[in-house]
């Protein structure tokens, strides 16, 4: 599989590719944007790591948006802590997950199979019924939930929230995009309605933060993130 | 500097001639009056009593008007009293050598009486003004007092200079416009230099129907003067504020200085000699995988260290720069708090915190990234402390107007001398271990975000022993 890393930094090209190459993957790297766009369209990479903030022509953003115009390919944006505005517009930007700098090799790793596994499980329906993670079982089939074996009872909308949460492991769920699947986009902006039901919701899970027993991770200032166990 | 003269001066002149003529005519008619009511009884008087009588027009001239109109009185009444009271009657000449003595004695003493009349009347229309005078400014000065700030007291002046002084133009010019040391009366308008010591606070420039009398101009002045005191009152408490921000300034650095030359180099150099020690192909051949493994270990801690302590030395100037952007919106307390103890169970591998929050805590307008290392940096230096085997608590709770979010802690309690000092910069405790065990910013960090967000962080006495941290954060009108 070929990746493409796309960072004006000189040594954290080199580190990324001799890592990812570590791992098996075939490497690419480009040091600007115009020279990223130029490869995805001669090499057509599976994957491009991007960091977002880009020395000279266009910036992170903008190839992630121009890329979008006529390619699916998988993208990990690459940001720096504290830029929540900036991952949202990464995700709005048609990019696929973001990585937090300074991150680990095993990190990036992960996250690059979750994001090819997803873009390659997509199109279809998930291929159980029922979703397994530690104690909770979600049967989709029948809308039934049980912790430990007990069964919860969760309201629709609850119900709709774990549903699309849970059938998107691993995957940033915006708070808007919540919102529009659960309640219609007329509801994109109310992003207090999510965080009032996801409360609910983790407290009928029986989670435990102090013990890191979670199913849905934040994402400060973005949205959440169901957990990914694969 | 140009002077407009205003159209209306000249007929004020024309009409103050008119007025002193006035005088004149009324002093000279008084004197042909006494004359008159004299001259029948001219042969039953005496010089003393006809002297005395026209001594009292003069005085009354004197008092009435001024010291000119009193001098005519006086001089007609001496020519008058002796052509047609005196004998030999209609000619200047005197019969009685000793009489002519009489006359001049009378015209020299009512010279003297009126213009000693006219200064007294002059005295005491000059004291009234001047009790009127210090009555203006008195009350500008306490007006003045309490104000600090620089637009409100050029206002106070001008007010004075038009409601109390009758100015009809004023304005207030930056810099010194007329000459530096005094102002001048050029016409109807005045400059006046608001000065105060050495310093200069800009030029007063007013313009008035008729010229000022030299007391209103000594007002004008005493009021410029009274208004660039207090101008320069707020300018050395302005300097003063600057002072301390400077001198504030240079304790953080020198502070950054100690804090950065013991916590950046102690990872730099566990990095530099890890790597050199891997690289060095002899020293790496004898090493155990173990022991490079815990190199490497100790190179990724060392990175993340550095990582922390540069994070928080940005967001520290960030907060003090008041460069913070806070991107709110309404978060749940229990979902931040879950996010730090996590964090503490991924890096610990054990349950060290217990969370207690109602199920009805109410959402807090609030920015989650910020608010959620406020909460772990108080969390981490609540562990730092806490005894093996107790848990430390996060605690969420409503009160009127705004919400309560405690980390408590089973430790030693903080001296009460600590208490406000912990919340300080590179604050180290005494016992010269930081409080955060790092260069001293987690609580200052703590302490700056939740200002940010309108609160208050403050440290109480857990019952029992330990300290504990309370957020407060305003319940915001319209909480969903």
């Amino acid at each position: 599989m070929m990746i493409l890393i796309v960072d004006d930094e000189p040594q954290i090209r080199k580190l990324l590719t001799t890592g990812l190459k570590g791992y098996g993957y075939d490497v690419l790297a480009a040091a600007d944007g115009n020279e990223a766009l130029t490869l995805v369209a001669q090499r057509r990479p599976e994957l491009v790591v991007l960091d977002i903030h880009l020395g000279q022509g266009p910036d992170g953003l903008e190839v992630c948006r121009r890329l979008r115009e006529w390619s699916r390919v998988p993208i990990i944006m690459l940001s720096v802590r504290g830029d929540e505005r900036t991952k949202v517009q990464a995700l709005d930007a048609g990019a696929d997950d973001y990585l937090t700098k300074p991150f680990g090799m095993e990190e990036l790793r992960a996250r690059i199979q979750a994001v090819v596994r997803r873009a390659v499980a997509e199109p279809g329906a998930p291929p159980d019924s029922v979703i397994r993670v530690g104690a909770l079982a979600i049967d989709l089939a029948n809308r039934r939930v049980t912790v430990a074996g007990e069964e919860v009872h969760f309201t629709p909308q609850e119900y709709d929230i774990l549903r699309l949460l849970a059938t998107h492991p691993g995957k940033i769920m915006t708070h808007p995009a919540i919102l529009s699947a659960v309640w219609g986009p007329e509801y994109a902006d109310m992003t207090h309605y999510v965080r009032i039901y996801v409360n609910q919701i983790r407290k009928k899970l029986r989670e435990n933060p102090a013990a890191n027993v979670r199913y849905i991770l934040n994402e400060p200032g973005v949205g959440y993130r169901f957990i990914d166990t694969a | 500097m140009t002077v407009t003269l205003r159209s209306t001066t000249s007929f004020d002149r024309r009409a103050a001639l008119l007025r002193a003529a006035g005088e004149y005519l009324a002093a000279a008619a008084l004197v042909v009056a006494t004359t008159l009511a004299l001259w029948p009884l001219r042969e039953r008087l005496t010089i003393a009593n006809e002297s005395l009588l026209y001594m009292l027009v003069t005085l009354i001239v004197a008092v009435r008007f001024r010291t000119g109109p009193s001098v005519l009185a006086a001089v007609l009444s001496f020519f008058a009293f002796n052509y047609f009271l005196v004998r030999p009657y209609y000619t200047l000449a005197v019969e009685d050598s000793r009489e002519l003595l009489d006359l001049l004695v009378f015209l020299t003493a009512a010279v003297i009486a009126g213009r000693l009349t006219d200064y007294a009347r002059r005295q005491a229309e000059a004291a009234g003004l001047n009790a009127r005078q210090q009555d203006i400014l008195y009350r500008l000065t306490s007006a003045l007092n309490p104000l600090t700030d620089v637009a409100a007291i050029r206002a106070e002046l001008r007010r004075v200079a038009v409601e109390e002084m009758g100015a009809v133009e004023v304005e207030l010019l930056p810099a010194p416009a007329a000459s530096p040391a005094e102002s001048h009366p050029s016409g109807d308008v005045v400059f006046v230099l608001l000065q105060a010591g050495e310093a200069i606070y800009g030029t007063l420039r007013a313009v008035f129907a008729r010229a000022p009398s030299a007391s209103e101009h000594r007002l004008l002045v005493a009021c410029a003067g009274q208004a660039a005191l207090a101008l320069q009152r707020v300018d050395l408490t302005a300097q003063a504020e600057r002072s301390r921000v400077l001198g504030e300034a240079d304790r953080l650095k020198t502070a950054l200085l100690r804090a950065v030359s013991h916590d950046l180099r102690t990872p730099i150099t566990i990095i530099k000699t890890s790597a050199a020690n891997l690289g060095d192909a002899d020293l790496a051949a004898r090493l155990s995988a173990e022991e490079k493994g815990e190199m490497v270990q100790a190179i990724e801690a060392s990175a993340d260290a550095l990582d922390r302590l540069v994070g928080n030395l940005l967001d520290m100037s960030r907060l003090q720069a008041g460069a913070v952007v806070l991107n709110e919106d309404w978060n749940s307390l229990e979902e931040i708090a879950g996010d730090v103890a996590a964090g503490v169970y991924r890096r610990e591998g054990v349950e060290r915190i217990r969370l207690d929050f109602p199920d009805d805590l109410p959402l807090v307008r609030c920015d989650f990234g910020l608010l959620r290392q406020a909460l772990g940096n108080l969390v981490d230096n609540a562990l730092r402390h806490e005894p093996d085997g107790q848990r430390v608590v996060i605690r969420g709770r409503a009160e009127a107007g705004s919400i309560r979010l405690e980390v408590v802690n089973h430790g030693p309690t903080i001296p009460a001398e600590e208490r406000e000092r912990i919340m300080e910069p590179f604050y180290q405790s005494r016992d010269g271990r930081s409080v955060m065990g790092g260069v001293g910013l987690g609580l200052a960090i703590a302490h700056g975000i939740v200002a940010v967000h309108d609160g208050a962080l403050t440290v109480a006495d857990t019952p029992g022993g330990g300290a504990t941290f309370v957020i407060r954060l305003p319940q915001t009108e319209g909480a969903p």
